[in-house]
């Protein structure tokens, strides 16, 4: 049992490394790296040498970014694996408690077409919509293990929440504050691909003007932040201000979600006023894979203390 | 509690600098390779002022060798050199330079006549011409091309040469492809000499 919970806790943090690996993938350029899936120039290890590469991928050889991608694709298949083990091991503990196998075995459906999408995008030569589409599977995805690797740690201690009471009526809150969540994610890597796109087809634009010339819904992204900020406002008001004991978690997930939105916006604004700096463009994207996960951990804690209560 | 957050804070911090690590190599790892340095010369331009190695620093050129009569290739060369002339109209930092082979007949007055029909009426493109001998010693010695039945024998290369005067790679300037790949690489010198 214990097994199960130190491997999901595992598979949690290493899909979000990966998360990040594929963000750094992005913004370096590297997705092209290898012009063939699964293999790397025909290669199961990238080539060193441009004599090791197949004539007709010579022009496109970049020995960085061939291994920028390929460690991506390595530790893909690593969180790969441990997912399977996970899976695994979840079956054969708690396949008699549904809140804990179906997250897990979808995650892993999830991770299987994940691979697949990998092979696609190679296809496409990076279809945009297929981008976003990899990075929206990987948040659920990430989603999944932390709420099964929750619910594995409530039934090792059942008498966690067990004090805690919070309001009845905020399950619309979780939902509410996730579907945002995901759409200013989706926003954003519109804005990421929008200005890739106007920096292809304008190369000597300096970077401030390439926003202006991206059109209004980088607004939208915007305003939905600030709606995103209400919101969780909203929510660390009733689990915190309105809760009978909350717990720890609760509490510090709360505060968490406050902070790494006030650290988004200020990374945000960075990005509008100072210059498009790749590094912050990455870390804007994963502090946000954070907050959605923080919320999943918000979610699991409260129903936890409802069922208690029922 | 607070052990947990410095370590946290730490390995975030190393994979920020590690990123970033990556994020340079990346984007320097499209860097053409230095192909070689162009010599000393002293050649004069349509207007009749001189234009020598020096002209080339401090900005991106794309050169070419033709003459005014050419009937075979030149007219294309020139019909691709006058749309990245156009193309790059707003920045003053990529110049373009025609070298005649053909001293003789292709005079100042000549070249300026042929620089006017294009719509050159500024020094963005420069036509230039010098004695035959020393075309010919450019040509073969400092640009490594072919330079023995001059004028006729003449190579239909587009020369892409960085902000120091170092020459980064060769194009075929007839065809639309290697047309398409050179406007990538003017701006990819271009921001990296800007930046």
């Amino acid at each position: 049992m214990r097994l199960f919970r130190t491997f999901s806790f595992i598979s949690t943090a290493l899909t979000y490394l990966l998360i990040f690996i594929g963000g750094l993938v992005r913004v370096s350029g590297a997705g092209m790296g290898c012009p063939d899936w699964p293999k790397c120039f025909g290669r199961w290890i990238p080539p060193t040498d441009l004599s090791q590469v197949p004539l007709q991928y010579f022009d496109q050889f970049n020995i960085v970014l061939a291994w920028i991608e390929y460690c991506n694709r390595l530790f893909g298949a690593l969180v790969g694996l441990t997912i399977t083990l996970t899976l695994a091991i979840g079956l054969k503990y708690f396949s008699h408690i549904p809140t804990i196998k179906w997250p897990i075995v979808i995650a892993f459906f999830l991770t299987l077409i994940e691979g697949w999408l990998g092979s696609v995008l190679v296809d496409t030569v990076l279809n945009p919509f297929t981008i976003t589409l990899h990075l929206l599977l990987a948040l659920i995805i990430v989603m999944l293990l932390l709420y099964s690797s929750q619910e594995a740690y409530y039934l090792e201690n059942s008498k966690a929440e067990v004090l805690s009471k919070y309001p009845e009526d905020i399950g619309w809150l979780f939902s509410l504050i996730s579907i945002a969540l995901i759409i200013e994610i989706i926003l954003g890597t519109e804005i990421r691909g929008g200005l890739e796109i106007i920096r292809k087809e304008n190369p000597m634009v300096e970077s401030e003007f390439l926003l202006q010339m991206l059109g209004p819904f980088k607004y939208v992204h915007t305003i939905l932040g600030f709606v995103i900020t209400g919101l969780s406002g909203l929510l660390w008001y009733k689990l915190v201000k309105k809760s009978f004991n909350p717990s720890v978690v609760v509490i510090q997930s709360s505060t968490a979600i406050l902070v790494f939105i006030m650290i988004q916006i200020i990374l945000g604004e960075m990005l509008v006023f100072l210059e498009i700096i790749p590094l912050i463009q990455l870390f804007h994207l994963w502090i946000a894979s954070w907050i959605l996960g923080l919320v999943s951990i918000q979610y699991c804690a409260w129903k936890k203390s409802r069922l208690i209560y029922e | 509690m607070n052990k947990i957050f410095y370590y946290t804070l730490s390995i975030i911090l190393l994979m920020g600098l590690g990123a970033s690590w990556v994020i340079q190599k990346a984007r320097f790892s499209h860097d053409l390779p230095v192909i070689k340095l162009v010599p000393d010369f002293s050649f004069t331009n349509q207007y009749g002022e001189i234009f020598t190695q020096d002209n080339l620093r401090g900005k991106v050129s794309v050169l070419d060798f033709f003459f005014t009569s050419c009937a075979g290739p030149c007219p294309i060369m020139t019909y691709n050199m006058k749309e990245l002339y156009n193309d790059f109209s707003q920045i003053n930092e990529v110049q373009f330079i025609s070298i005649t082979v053909d001293p003789i007949l292709d005079t100042k007055l000549k070249l300026k006549e042929y620089a006017e029909i294009q719509g050159v009426y500024d020094k963005r493109w420069q036509f230039l011409f010098s004695d035959l001998g020393q075309i010919k010693n450019l040509k073969k010695n400092g640009f490594m091309l072919y330079a023995d039945q001059l004028p006729q024998g003449h190579a239909i290369k587009f020369i892409l040469i960085d902000e120091n005067g170092k020459i980064r790679k060769y194009f075929d300037g007839t065809d639309d492809a290697s047309q398409a790949v050179l406007r990538e690489n003017i701006t990819h010198l271009l921001r990296n000499f800007k930046s």
